[in-house]
């Protein structure tokens, strides 16, 4: 494994959902500690329920979004928890990795 | 600062809420009605096993009661032909089975279940549980939801509300004495040991109730679905509010908190997890079944074989046939009428019309559309309200600015109206007018201040109010202003800076580039190509006086707010000669004689008002003349049409909107039932009674599909909450509907009451859809009547999950033919399509699509 000089390592949490549950996954990264998060609307490809279609014209919610928060690892494996458990009523996946930042106090 | 890592169970739980939370439909604030599809949570599922659901959740009514299907049959809204297909379809075993053995004589399955259906007992009655103990302490929840949220009228806000609802009511809750009486000396006491944040009393409640991990989705939604008004309301500020929203947030979490707070102190407990319904008995049914065979035959019934039969048709089959059937019947009407021969003689442009008018989709624009049409050289087209510029709209004087667009949009630029002329005397009589507004609002909120303010401004109100009792119309009008006062209320000239490099603020107005955008999109989804002298956007809104509903009658492609900012910012663009340069290296070439005007059309006077005439080039002016004059028959014309439907005085029909005591100032989008997709070649000289939504689209000019899936993934999703929220308030107006608007009562600047206090009354009044005992909407699911080939249509439904679920699930119907030379299809649920017949092989074309009402 590649060791970086004067990096923070982090838990990088991306998910991809409906546009509708945005919020819900939002709130999930907040109330977990989370000190912010990048969302990517309309992102389209092919997967578990077939094709989906990327940027609409005139609706948001429609399409999938993905949602990327970076948090300190100790805070990671209760967000994992809560996003799974949101997943199971829903469609959406989550990838978790590790990654490194150079300023970890914009992280929690 | 040091944040401790949250545990595991608090995120899983609040997972559980999220979830639980998303069977509720948002609830949008008054000041912007949104029409939503009460079941909008449960789209996941097909119809009918959303409808299952909604019945146990909620404990709601999903179809028409038995009997006012069967009144429809008797009026012959529903015919046999209609009623024998919907049993076919729903039940295609019955096609199969062997003839009922009764004697010397047999009797088809088909005969059986048809006499079911028709004559059969009612099994279906609602049944509303008593728990009065649980139905007090939602009283109590109610009410500390309705002072939480109350930032209109106020004068003391409630201590605490930044801290949100479950904390500033625990830090209160002691002293309610209602709550005391219910809970108890003990209850009461244990207020101040409940947890300090709303998860771990959520935590706490669902624990000691021994609720396992499985069932706390199913508990939570118990707890929100005691509410389902603020839990609307708390969904929306949780998933759709706009994140500069000012005033205190309802949250979900919080409201189940309470909730389940006032379940943990109360002494007997609500049913957290629902339990199964016993299995339904159909012995009446079968009974009822023996004795008419029995009469209409000389020998015994075989019992049995009746009782096998009906056993296999249960409550919800038989709702969900006479549905089908109804909705075969509209189907049947409209396509033979389309495909019959025209009906009023309009007549069609010449080579190049006159004018051409953009209206909003909306029901209510196919009469005007219809009318006008046959006054002149006109062509007109249908295009969602907001002209397809999705932006926020700040008015002249405003500091807060409004989105004006479908609410599944979220606006990115904000356009502001700016003054041409000296506003200044305007303004600060707007800004005086509002001071006064408030101090008025804030002194009839208060204690003893109303006293003092009867004293005072009792001199002026009373007589206004006189005036406005007994001579509306009269009131409303600025011609009985004095001049020196209309010096200071008359509005300036203004104009929308659509241009960001002349707004000189940040994030206002549009980049050329979007401008260009926008204005290709307006004109490629509606299939314009050649262009009048005179092109008009007209936006839609109503004019009502103190009706809470209001917003409900504006223009729902606007947000819930009136059109004709909307048309003047697309006009703005379209009239741009820099965008105009960029339409034509796009292809797109404008007439430099063409002239985009702005106008507004009053649903309820059918007056139509064009805007910014100022700026109307000298050639074009003869024709806003011209066309002003049709406008006003064409108003006429349709304010008779609908008069015909309202009660009262028809020749006061366009007076409705001023009388503050009119519950009914028109009807709205009610019978809305389908959405047609096409040229309006389809659908000119045919009247559609103002039963469908207008959306122009040539597939011709849109080889790639883009226009069609943005028309059927935006315009068409909208659609279907309108018509979802008319069919659930129609068909159970107390759960899904406002209930009865004479007994409303604003609260918290949000909704309405019904009465005194209670649950948020989501939905429409029972005044928007029904008069008296009739109905004025007939609920049915959306009809989608598209135009285009059909692998066009077919790959926009597979690619777009949400729409394949409304497809699919029977939320919406979808027939379709390529050209108009081609025969009608029906999209199938399970995919694939089927060659539409009438039910009734000899249709009559005249038959009426909308039921008749009784006007005494």
């Amino acid at each position: 494994m590649t060791t970086w000089t004067n990096l923070t390592a982090m838990a990088k949490i991306e998910v991809v959902v409906d546009g509708d549950d945005v919020p819900a996954v939002r709130d999930l990264f907040l109330d977990a500690g989370a000190t912010g998060y990048t969302a990517v609307s309309g992102v389209s490809g092919f997967g578990h329920h077939g094709h989906h279609q990327g940027k609409l014209l005139f609706n948001d919610r429609a399409s999938l979004s993905m949602l990327i928060t970076v948090v300190p690892i100790d805070r990671a494996e209760a967000l994992i928890a809560g996003i799974r458990r949101f997943l199971d009523g829903c469609h959406g996946v989550l990838f978790v990795s590790e990654t490194h930042v150079s300023r970890p106090d914009y992280f929690g | 600062m040091t944040v401790s890592s949250p545990p595991i169970d608090r995120s899983v739980l609040v997972a559980d809420v999220a979830r639980a939370g998303a069977f509720v439909a948002p609830y949008w604030p008054l000041t912007s009605f949104v029409a939503v599809n009460p079941l909008g949570g449960l789209v996941e599922h097909s119809f009918s096993e959303a409808a299952a659901l909604a019945a146990r959740w909620f404990g709601a009514r999903t179809h028409l009661a038995l009997e006012d299907y069967r009144r429809e049959y008797d009026r012959g809204t529903i015919g046999r032909a209609e009623l024998d297909r919907a049993i076919s379809r729903h039940l295609p075993w019955v096609a199969d089975a062997l003839a009922i053995d009764v004697g010397r004589v047999s009797v088809d399955v088909i005969d059986l279940v048809r006499w079911d259906l028709l004559h059969g007992p009612v099994t279906d009655a609602k049944v509303t549980p008593d728990a009065p103990l649980a139905d007090a302490l939602d009283a109590v929840l109610t009410t500390w939801c309705a002072t939480f949220v109350d930032d209109a009228h106020v004068p003391w806000a409630m201590p605490g509300r930044s801290l949100g609802l479950y904390r500033s009511w625990r830090a209160l809750a002691a002293g309610d004495r209602r709550l005391a009486a219910l809970v108890g000396a003990d209850g009461r006491g244990r207020i101040a040991t409940l947890p300090d944040d709303p998860v771990e009393m959520l935590d706490l409640a669902l624990r000691s109730r021994r609720v396992s991990e499985a069932d706390r989705v199913a508990a939570i939604r118990t707890l929100l679905l005691r509410t389902p008004g603020w839990a609307g309301f708390a969904r929306w500020c949780d998933d759709w509010a706009p994140a500069d929203r000012e005033g205190v947030r309802l949250r979900m979490v919080d409201l189940a908190a309470v909730r389940a707070a006032l379940d943990h102190l109360a002494p007997a407990h609500l049913e957290l997890v629902p339990v199964d319904a016993p299995a339904e008995s159909i012995t009446a049914r079968v009974d009822a079944a023996v004795a008419a065979f029995a009469l209409a035959t000389p020998s015994g019934v075989d019992r049995g074989a009746i009782e096998a039969v009906l056993g296999n048709v249960t409550s919800a089959d038989r709702s969900a046939i006479w549905l089908s059937a109804h909705e075969w019947a509209l189907r049947d009407r409209l396509l033979t009428r389309l495909d019959g021969p025209a009906g009023a003689g309009h007549a069609s442009p010449q080579a190049r019309a006159d004018a051409q008018l953009v209206f909003c989709i909306d029901v209510r624009s196919e009469g005007f559309r219809r009318h006008l049409e046959g006054l002149g050289n006109y062509e007109t087209f249908g295009f969602a309200g907001f002209f397809g510029v999705p932006v926020r709209w700040r008015q002249l004087g405003s500091e807060t600015s409004q989105a004006r667009c479908p609410v599944l949009v979220s606006p990115r630029h904000e356009v502001a109206e700016v003054a041409v002329d000296d506003a200044a005397a305007y303004l600060s009589t707007c800004s005086a007018t509002a001071g006064l507004h408030d101090a008025f609002y804030a002194a009839k909120g208060g204690i003893a201040s109303p006293f003092a303010l009867a004293e005072s401004a009792g001199w002026f109100a009373g007589p206004v109010a006189a005036v406005r009792t007994l001579v509306p119309g009269r009131a409303a009008t600025s011609a009985t202003e004095p001049k020196w006062w209309r010096r200071f209320t008359s509005a300036p000239r203004t104009a929308p800076v659509v241009d960001e490099t002349a707004a000189h603020e940040r994030h206002v107005g549009l980049s050329l580039e979007e401008r260009t955008l926008f204005a290709e999109a307006i004109v490629t989804t509606i299939g314009m190509y050649e262009f009048a002298p005179l092109v008009v956007l007209c936006g839609h809104g109503s004019r009502t006086t103190n009706n809470p509903h209001a917003s409900s009658l504006d223009c729902g492609a606007c947000g819930g707010a009136p059109g004709g900012a909307s048309a003047r910012i697309a006009v703005a663009i379209l009239n741009d000669s820099e965008v105009r340069a960029g339409l034509a290296e796009r292809g797109i070439e404008i007439p430099a004689d063409t002239w985009f005007v702005a106008a507004e059309h009053d649903t309820t006077a059918d007056v139509v008002t064009i805007f910014d005439r100022e700026v109307i080039p000298t050639a074009a002016r003869a024709l806003v003349d011209a066309l002003q004059l049709d406008l006003d028959v064409a108003g006429e014309r349709n304010a008779h049409d609908r008069a015909r439907r309202l009660p009262g005085n028809p020749d006061r029909v366009r007076d409705r909107g001023h009388d503050w005591a009119q519950v009914r100032p028109e009807w709205g989008l009610a019978g809305n039932g389908a959405f047609i997709i096409g040229p309006r070649s389809i659908t000119a000289d045919h009247d559609l009674e103002g039963r469908a939504f207008l959306h122009s689209y040539v597939a011709e000019r849109d080889p790639d599909g883009v226009a069609l899936e943005t028309i059927m993934t935006a315009p068409l999703v909208v659609a279907q909450w309108i018509s979802a929220q008319y069919y659930f308030s129609t068909v159970d107006p107390e759960v899904f509907g406002a209930g009865d608007k004479m007994l409303h009562n604003p609260v918290g600047g949000v909704g309405v009451v019904v009465g005194q206090s209670g649950d948020l009354a989501v939905g429409l009044p029972m005044q928007s859809v029904m008069l008296g005992d009739q109905r004025a909407h007939d609920p049915l699911r959306l009809l989608a009547i598209v135009q285009a080939p059909l692998e066009r249509i077919e790959g926009i439904i597979l690619r777009n999950s949400g729409l394949r679920q409304l497809v699919e699930g029977e939320w919406i119907h979808v027939v379709a033919r390529e050209t108009e030379h081609d025969a009608w299809t029906l999209r199938t649920p399970s995919g694939g399509w089927e060659p539409w017949h009438p039910a009734d092989p000899d249709p009559d074309p005249a038959t009426p699509l909308l039921t008749p009402l009784e006007i005494s």
